[in-house]
């Protein structure tokens, strides 16, 4: 029988969303399993930020968009300072672009940790398996007795949060198990590590006071460096000893999972870090469509509202685009746009800036990674194009950023200034187009009479997350949902599988 | 077998008064706190509405108690929606399970949106239905971060959802705020001013609080201005005039007389900084008025080039 399955809330992500499905019945392997036909997110919380900046004074954009997201602040703050520095007609200065890379650096390594162990990792760790455990950590132990306590006083809420759960197939083997729990608890540390290196540059996160268009207010001192660099070193290490290797397990206790989760399979990457300054990028920029790599033309964008809560026509680009709220307006599900690049829904985040480097057309340093950690695996490069590529793809970039990171560090001029001087124009445009550790980034701006005449923002999951456009196109979530199927309607855990893969965060989206 | 021995809740107490520079008697009152919520004679039930998860994260980054006791042991936290392994039907139920046997602390994070309820829906309606009973129901009422204590940034002007704090949300539905309902603001809120609230409320019950703005007298009662380390800079009028510059930092900006907060003391991060340290303006993210007006910027650098809706004394908080 067909079925509507529906997960709602879908925790465990940044903010409100709400998936449904429909599924038909299928026979896999003798059990009768529920297939996805068709899938809708909803994305279900709008502040109205882009009203909110109109008529403010330019500078407080970089300030206010930060609180677009909790999770990825200095994303938002760099893409603001980008776009007024082009209204200004400066670029940051050389410290300048260097902080800011390792303020955003900071955040990128917080982001990925924090989304593999606490976000997605519930969906594969069986923490019930603590309760086996035979060892001496200490607070493995404590978590042990927390949870054994709870369940002999017969608690109405026992080891919540980390239950109730879906129950569904887990990672079966109990050192595995118990491994991933103890890694789990040590992330939680250092993806708190992460936001004080942020913090050491960026004054503190999330919402960092620090960065201001030209480059940040902070002057780094050698005092300064050595303590992010300590702290750098540390997450470094668990990325490499801990994180990477995790995911390998997880890949290879779930091998399913690189065939589940396509998406459409377009790719767009607005590129990042800048390290030169000519705004040369050390993950570039690059559009995958159908399996070519482009060039990328930010001109190729368009936020098409027909599913949306807004009032409005035909596609814009987001320099013309408005944000017109109408909460009831019928045949609208979400309050996300559908941002579409020549009319493509394209998947942003990890694996667009793998594919966009992978396949970009000469020497890349990407590709040689990329296959140097596919070989061992026995992987074909289109496995990545899947719910554990997805993973694979943010934990190999964590390896990336945190090395570069070393390198800006070095390239740091001590006790120099990190600021451009600039000067506040009657009027003027720009845009800043930089990654989200959780995909592509734009803000367009406008200044009239020196304020904020327009002002609009097009966030990762506004790509992932996005409603179906005029076409009747999904968007790459409802895509990836599309084919996979689920055992428990009950009690799909699949579903919450292929979503978080994506890393959503719906405050973004919508804004 | 207790798993978490008073010592261990003494050593977090004091730690965590310490780190809010506060005296013994607050320590023993986290302490105490701290052990009640762990046993389950207190509950905590974390909500958001229109929020951008940055007080969640913040909470993530509070050092004692850590975070992994935080989430499992030291705090019951029955759902956390970033943080609960629970989702759909199965977190719906969760929630009201915990509202039917009420006598529980409500955190809440974001803004509430009178004024369009599909701004904001939790679990297929708007959160806001959910919210009364959620509210009525809780024994204590902590608004975490400035969205949720005063409106913060949508309620910002020119906003369409018409979003409010919790106390103007809990005052239209006639729900009693009085001593039940905390504001600790802050964008986002500081984890140690948090987790401290909740401690003392377990421990001790209601603190002492601004009777306007019902935020906790021991995080802030003081303004940043007022024990700032630049303080003597303003004294000898030495004010910076680019950004990077040594001195006062007010005519960058500095709203520091405006924010009433324990910034100067606990900073963030672990200590490892703060926005003055920094160089940057404070901008006054736990006031009332932060990102309420249009024509009231963050910084100066404008102010000559337009029209401003505030005087040099508004800026320095002078009431007169």
């Amino acid at each position: 029988m067909s079925q509507t399955v529906t997960v709602s809330p879908l925790t465990r992500i940044e903010g409100h969303l709400a998936v449904h499905t429909e599924t038909e019945p299928v026979q896999s392997g003798g059990t009768e399993r529920h297939r996805v036909k068709s899938a809708r997110c909803e994305g279900e919380m709008y502040r109205g930020f882009e009203q909110i900046l109109r008529g403010r004074d330019p500078m407080d954009a970089q300030q206010i968009t930060q609180r677009i997201c909790g999770v990825c602040p200095v994303s938002h703050g760099i893409a603001s300072v980008r776009a007024q520095e082009m209204a200004y007609g400066i670029r940051p200065n050389r410290n300048g672009r260097l902080l800011q890379n390792l303020i955003l650096a900071a955040n990128y390594l917080h982001s990925h940790i924090l989304h593999f162990y606490h976000l997605a990792g519930l969906d594969f760790v069986d923490v019930t398996a603590v309760l086996k455990y035979s060892g001496a950590d200490r607070a493995l132990k404590a978590v042990k007795s927390w949870v054994q306590d709870a369940l002999n006083r017969k608690d109405l809420f026992a080891a919540a949060p980390l239950l109730p759960r879906y129950e569904g197939e887990y990672l079966t083997d109990v050192d595995t198990n118990i491994a991933v729990i103890a890694h789990y608890a040590e992330a939680l540390e250092l993806r708190k590590i992460c936001d004080e290196m942020g913090a050491i540059f960026g004054a503190r996160l999330p919402h960092s006071t620090a960065l201001i268009p030209g480059g940040v207010t902070q002057v780094p001192t050698a005092e300064r460096v050595l303590s992010y660099v300590g702290r750098l070193q540390r997450v470094q290490s668990f990325i490499n000893e801990v994180y990477i290797p995790d995911v390998v397990t997880v890949a290879q206790a779930f091998p399913s999972y690189f065939d589940i989760g396509r998406a459409g399979g377009n790719f767009l990457c607005y590129g990042v870090f800048e390290t030169n300054d000519g705004g040369e990028k050390f993950i570039p920029p690059g559009v995958v469509i159908d399996g070519k790599w482009e060039a990328l033309d930010p001109e190729q964008i368009a936020e098409d509202v027909a599913c949306s809560r807004y009032a409005g026509g035909a596609p814009r680009h987001p320099k013309q685009g408005e944000t017109k709220p109408e909460p009831q307006r019928s045949g609208a599900y979400s309050w996300l746009k559908a941002p579409r690049y020549k009319n493509n829904p394209m998947e942003v985040g990890p694996l667009a800036r793998v594919v966009a480097g992978y396949f970009k057309p000469g020497e890349s340093w990407i590709k040689r990674e990329v296959d140097a950690f596919l070989q061992p695996l026995n992987l074909p490069v289109e496995k990545l194009f899947s719910v554990l590529g997805r993973h694979a793809a943010r934990a190999l970039e964590a390896r990336w950023v945190a090395r570069a990171a070393q390198k800006w560090l070095d390239e740091i001029e001590i006790d120099a200034p990190a600021t451009a001087p600039f000067e506040l124009p009657k009027t003027g445009s720009g845009h800043g187009l930089t990654e989200a550790p959780r995909g592509a980034l734009g803000h367009w701006l406008s200044i009239d009479d020196y304020r904020i005449s327009s002002y609009q923002c097009v966030v990762p999951t506004t790509w992932n997350c996005s409603p179906r456009d005029s076409r009747g196109r999904p968007g790459p979530v409802e895509a990836a949902l599309e084919g996979l199927e689920i055992k428990d309607t009950t009690q799909p855990i699949e579903i919450g599988r292929v979503v978080r893969s994506f890393d959503p965060c719906i405050a973004c989206a919508v804004h | 077998m207790i798993p978490c021995s008073r010592r261990e809740f003494l050593r977090a107490g004091t730690l965590l008064a310490a780190g809010l520079g506060l005296s013994r008697g607050v320590a023993s009152a986290f302490a105490q706190g701290l052990q009640r919520l762990f046993e389950g004679q207190k509950r905590v039930l974390w909500l958001q509405g229109l929020s951008c998860t940055g007080c969640s994260i913040s909470f993530l980054n509070c050092n004692e108690p850590a975070p992994l006791d935080i989430l499992t042991r030291m705090i019951s936290l029955v759902f956390h929606p970033n943080v609960s392994a629970t989702q759909g039907a199965q977190a719906i139920e969760t929630i009201q399970k915990l509202v039917a046997e009420g006598g529980y602390y409500l955190v809440f994070e974001g803004a509430v949106a009178p004024g369009m309820p599909e701004a904001c829906m939790l679990g297929g309606r708007p959160l806001n239905d959910l919210l009364v009973d959620v509210l009525r129901r809780a024994d204590a009422v902590v608004a975490a971060g400035s969205c949720a204590a005063f409106g913060g940034i949508p309620a910002g002007e020119g906003n369409a959802t018409g979003a409010v704090g919790l106390a103007e949300f809990m005052r239209s539905k006639n729900i009693p705020t009085e001593k039940r309902l905390l504001n600790c603001p802050g964008c986002p809120v500081h984890p140690d001013s948090l987790v401290g609230t909740l401690a003392y409320l377990a421990g001790k019950g209601y603190p002492s609080v601004n009777p306007e703005l019902l935020t906790p007298d021991m995080m802030y009662k003081h303004s940043v201005h007022d024990d700032c380390p630049r303080f003597h800079y303003w004294q000898k009028n030495a004010f910076a005039e680019q950004f990077g510059d040594e001195g006062c930092l007010f005519k960058l900006g500095c709203l520091g007389s405006l924010s009433h907060t324990n910034c100067p003391q606990r900073q963030w991060n672990g200590g490892v900084n703060w926005c003055i340290r920094a160089g940057a303006p404070c901008i006054a993210c736990t006031s009332p008025d932060f990102v309420r007006r249009r024509a009231f910027p963050f910084y100066r650098k404008g102010e000559a080039y337009h029209a401003v809706a505030y005087q040099e004394k508004d800026r320095k908080g002078d009431k007169s």
